[in-house]
């Protein structure tokens, strides 16, 4: 197993240097307010400059560039000759790192290509023959190796095998990679995007098509990755409620799915639309982005996306789960998202079932909140899964090392009866606006024969209601919880790493009391949540919220199977039975009918390989058929 | 770097080929795959030791060749020159012409992870490939690959590994999610000999009767084949509950085999299968056995215990002593025939 979380890899890969930044322990950034386009790309600057900045700043003299660093300074064109001595010391020993080697590197190669000594340049050149990367096993991973093979081969061409570590000439590298990408293009714009909306692994395939819509001298394949990043970050602004990604994500971290602006997916909300403050470090990656983001300029009309909530919206989606290898009759199953953004909160989902083995995050309720820095704005409930055989679905190794061997992972939860992370075979989920429904039927005999629900410190009002219902709220949002079986209350435990002994990750609980986060613990395989939200304007009080939910008609039983018959506050019936396709105001829903994107804002056909980004009088279109982009303004 | 040495004979080179044992030197040359710093190590990890491929040196220690590659599964050598060889590993099937010293990712991005490879050594142009996603062929020393999947079932056919029969060219044998496949065309068509629940994790010929098969699997126990593969019967004695993940014949003495199991630890019999011992005492209290081999030349068996080290036995298993390799994964062994001067 391969993966790794984004924050932990930083932890040990990057030398993070210390200092405030402004934008993240200052006052959250004001919305633009000056939006002329040449306003908008003063201050799009002003935060990639402000990156560049605070790595650039964290220098010590006397002390050796990092990685970083010396890219920074490569940016800016400044001290060459230290630069080039840098590089010849940094190559100097055994390399390691694979694709996230290879990145790096290569920005140092283009960024470097008229400023490093021909020795500095001569050994980056070299590095590429003696050091051998993994190409890795997932899509992150190969867009980065693919990307960055694709670029050095186009920077070196006419190349035999014997310079490179792949052991093929310069014209076979090219091939390869470009007809990888064109097909990993192709994949996500007919059938949807695989690990769709990562909190942080966004970084891991924008970057790559920055530096392919900057450096790559194919017109063609430049032009891929503007038109690719620009479908990244018009899916990430269709996602973000005031710029925290929100909703289901195929993969998150422990911490993210909690705190959900905590994530590198921040970094590229602040920059891109500035209505949110980035995470530490720039997210840690936000330098390898912001070093050639002068290259990049975000489309209006996904602007405007990002941060008009004026009006509710309703997006639904497909998407794809990871690859499956084993255990199921279908290689790439179909996900099914839906998407409903109102100003005060966010209600995000997927079908259920299974999309990625370790960290999918599948369904929440996530309320706005001035800051969100250090506040846990979402709730939700999860089946803790924990399968060999479903590490075994997605992975191709052995069965009896995986579990075991993903704590040292750095995936410290997937194995512990409380984790709050990570999707089930065993939950169907049904989602009408503000209304989630998440039902379970765990099998006898299953690992962790139970659910658990999330209650966020940052609740407030945190009622049991005699009806069954526990009210709560959070921000300016009313939360209706309805918890279908059995429950109690226990503290939910947080994760400390500490040094592991012979390499990996250690883990130590820790246990923040009665003021830390809550987890309802329900021990029946035959479960079931519902939870409503609406905003606090829309009820005279909370009691007015209270007696409304409680007016509403409810059914429901668990055995058979769990069913549930629900009248919503917005009067729609939802009839949701496990292993049946839902039900609202007796029409079955028909995912078959679902398009690659369907909204407001986001219109794709299954297979169309084109995308229609629209707001108000702004329509731009993504046609990878072509190759084009099409920009209209109505009149 | 180290050279693969020269073959001298057209011999059969995959995992425990069949060779008199005893030699005061060894005639053997063993190869391990594995990794060093495998404990907690994922993609973008900063190796701290060299991992791949390691061969044995003269004084039983294990010295590190060619590339730092963290995820070598498995190899096959070609028998005619045994500095050509082929490595299934993470990035694909990667191949030598130069006994490790330089390598190719012979195959392009839509193969991916292969488990195990294969060189027929009735026909060493022609190599196979065991895929997550079936089986991949190439009939010019990996120049070129095909998918030949022609009988294996659309989905369930993940391969864990193909086993060349080693007296007729183009007749395999492939442990698959689904079962063990035979084809006996080179690959172009295949059919189902045994239909199991879940994977087939090994396959091995026993070097002493070409009609005696074994397969270790993930969840119907050992197996075992009398009649070059076409029929398989459970092996009695040996448990199915977790999965055993290696088989290995002693190439001398014919009634002793060995099974590795990271649940059982390391399984071994002296009846010809008839009877079965674990023989865990001396290894480390987890004995989780992630391989299992028996050196050819003296008979001594090896256990790959995960991340704790290599355990050799001089005795079949009834002491243990640490070979070497702390915090290891090692995948596989291979035992290839020395050069003659």
């Amino acid at each position: 197993m391969k993966k790794l979380s984004l924050l932990l890899f930083l932890a040990t890969w990057l030398a993070v240097p210390g200092g405030a930044q402004p934008s993240y322990s200052g006052p959250v950034p004001p919305p633009p307010t000056d939006v002329r386009p040449d306003a908008l790309r003063r201050a799009y600057l002003g935060r990639v400059a402000e990156t560049l900045d605070w790595y650039q700043s964290a220098a010590t003299p006397g002390q050796p560039l990092t990685r970083e660093q010396l890219l920074v300074k490569l940016v800016r064109r400044q001290d060459a000759a230290q630069v080039s001595q840098r590089v010849l010391e940094l190559l100097s020993g055994p390399q390691s790192g694979d694709m996230f080697w290879m990145f790096p590197w290569t920005a140092v190669a283009y960024l470097g290509r008229d400023q490093l000594t021909p020795e500095a340049r001569a050994a980056l050149r070299d590095a590429w023959r003696t050091y051998f990367p993994m190409r890795g096993d997932t899509e992150n991973h190969w867009a980065m190796y693919y990307t960055t093979l694709y670029l050095m081969a186009e920077l070196y061409p006419d190349e035999p095998g014997t310079t490179w570590f792949t052991g093929k000439s310069s014209a076979e590298n090219l091939a390869e990679a470009k007809a990888y990408l064109i097909h990993w293009l192709d994949l996500a714009t007919t059938v949807g995007q695989g690990e769709f909306n990562p909190t942080h692994y966004i970084g891991e395939y924008a970057i790559p098509m920055l530096y392919l819509a900057a450096w790559a001298q194919d017109p063609a394949m430049r032009q891929r990755g503007r038109m690719q990043l620009d479908w990244l970050l018009a899916d990430l602004a269709a996602n973000t409620l005031h710029g925290v990604l929100r909703g289901p994500n195929a993969r998150t971290d422990d911490t993210s799915a909690i705190e959900r602006w905590n994530a590198l997916a921040s970094y590229f909300s602040w920059t891109m639309f500035g209505n949110t403050p980035p995470p530490a470090n720039y997210g840690g990656w936000g330098v390898y982005f912001a070093l050639a983001a002068e290259h990049y300029q975000l489309p209006e009309v996904i602007r405007r996306i990002a941060v008009d909530r004026d009006h509710d919206i309703l997006q639904r989606d497909r998407k794809r789960s990871r690859r499956r290898w084993r255990y199921s009759d279908v290689e790439l199953a179909p996900i099914y998202k839906t998407n409903y953004l109102r100003r005060d909160y966010a209600v995000g989902s997927y079908q259920g079932g299974l999309a990625d083995p370790i960290q999918t995050h599948v369904w929440d309720v996530t309320w706005a909140v001035p800051d969100p820095r250090g506040v846990h704005n979402t709730i939700f409930s999860v089946h803790p899964l924990s399968s060999s055989q479903v590490l075994q679905t997605y992975f191709t190794e052995l069965p009896d090392a995986m579990i075991s061997g993903l704590s040292s992972q750095g995936k410290p939860s997937y194995d512990v009866p409380d984790k709050i992370l990570g999707c089930s075979p065993y939950e169907q989920v049904c989602q009408d606006c503000d209304t989630v429904i998440a039902l379970y039927a765990i099998p006898a005999g299953t690992r962790f024969p139970h659910i658990n629900g999330y209650f966020s410190r940052d609740l407030r009002q945190v009622t049991e209601d005699p009806s069954g219902w526990i009210f709560a709220q959070g921000g300016n949002t009313y939360l209706a919880y309805r918890p279908l079986a059995g429950y109690e209350w226990q503290h939910l435990l947080g994760y400390r790493q500490l040094t592991a002994a012979g390499g990996g990750y250690r883990w130590e609980r820790v246990d923040h009391g009665a003021q830390g986060d809550r987890l309802l613990y329900s021990p029946h395989r035959h479960n079931g949540t519902i939870v409503q939200a609406a905003s606090a304007a829309e009820f005279a009080s909370f009691a007015a919220f209270r007696a409304a939910i409680n007016a509403l008609p409810l059914e429901f039983a668990l055995d058979p199977v769990p069913t549930v018959k629900l009248t919503t506050l917005r009067g729609r019936q939802i009839v949701a039975t496990y292993g049946q396709p839902p039900v609202v105001d007796g029409v079955p829903v028909d995912y078959s009918r679902w398009k690659l994107f369907e909204g407001p804002h986001l219109n794709a056909e299954v297979g169309s390989r084109r995308l229609t980004l629209t707001h108000g009088r702004l329509t731009r279109v993504l046609d990878f058929n072509t190759l084009t982009v099409t920009d209209q303004v109505a009149p | 770097m180290n050279r693969f040495p020269r073959l001298l004979a057209l011999l059969p080179l995959l995992v425990l080929p069949a060779f008199a044992a005893g030699a005061a030197t060894p005639a053997h040359d063993l190869y391990l795959f594995g990794t060093l710093n495998s404990r907690g190590r994922v993609a973008g990890s900063r190796d701290t030791a060299l991992n791949g491929l390691f061969r044995r040196a003269a004084d039983g220690s294990f010295a590190h060749c060619g590339v730092n590659y963290p995820a070598m599964l498995a190899g096959s050598f070609d028998p005619r020159d045994v500095r050509v060889g082929y490595v299934a590993a993470l990035s694909g099937v990667l191949s030598t012409t130069d006994g490790g010293q330089t390598w190719r990712i012979a195959t392009g991005w839509d193969v991916t992870e292969p488990k195990g490879v294969c060189v027929d050594p009735s026909a060493p142009d022609t190599v196979y490939a065991a895929l997550p996603d079936g089986v991949l062929v190439s009939a010019d020393r990996g120049r070129t690959w095909a998918r030949r999947e022609h009988g294996l079932p659309a989905r369930g056919k993940y391969t864990q590994v193909v086993t060349v029969d080693r007296t007729r060219a183009g007749r395999v044998l492939a442990g698959c999610e689904t079962g063990i496949y035979l084809t006996e065309d080179g690959a172009r068509s295949w059919r189902v000999v045994q239909p199991t629940r879940e994977t087939v994790n090994d396959l091995q010929q026993s070097p002493h009767d070409p009609q005696l098969w074994l397969a270790a699997t993930q969840s119907a126990g050992a197996l075992v084949s009398r009649d070059g593969g076409r029929t398989w019967q459970a092996l009695p004695g040996v448990p199915s509950a977790r999965a055993l993940y290696n088989v290995a014949f002693d190439p001398a003495r014919p009634a002793r085999i060995a099974l590795a199991s990271w649940t059982y630890g390391l399984l071994t019999s002296e009846d010809g299968g008839a009877t079965w011992t674990e023989r865990n005492a001396g290894l480390p209290a987890s004995h989780q056995v992630w391989r299992t081999a028996i050196d050819p030349d003296d008979g001594r068996l090896y256990a790959a215990v995960e991340s704790e080290a290599l355990y050799l036995s001089g005795d079949f298993g009834r002491t243990w002593q640490n070979a070497g390799l702390p915090g290891s994964r090692i995948q596989s062994f291979a035992f290839v025939p020395k050069a003659q001067p």
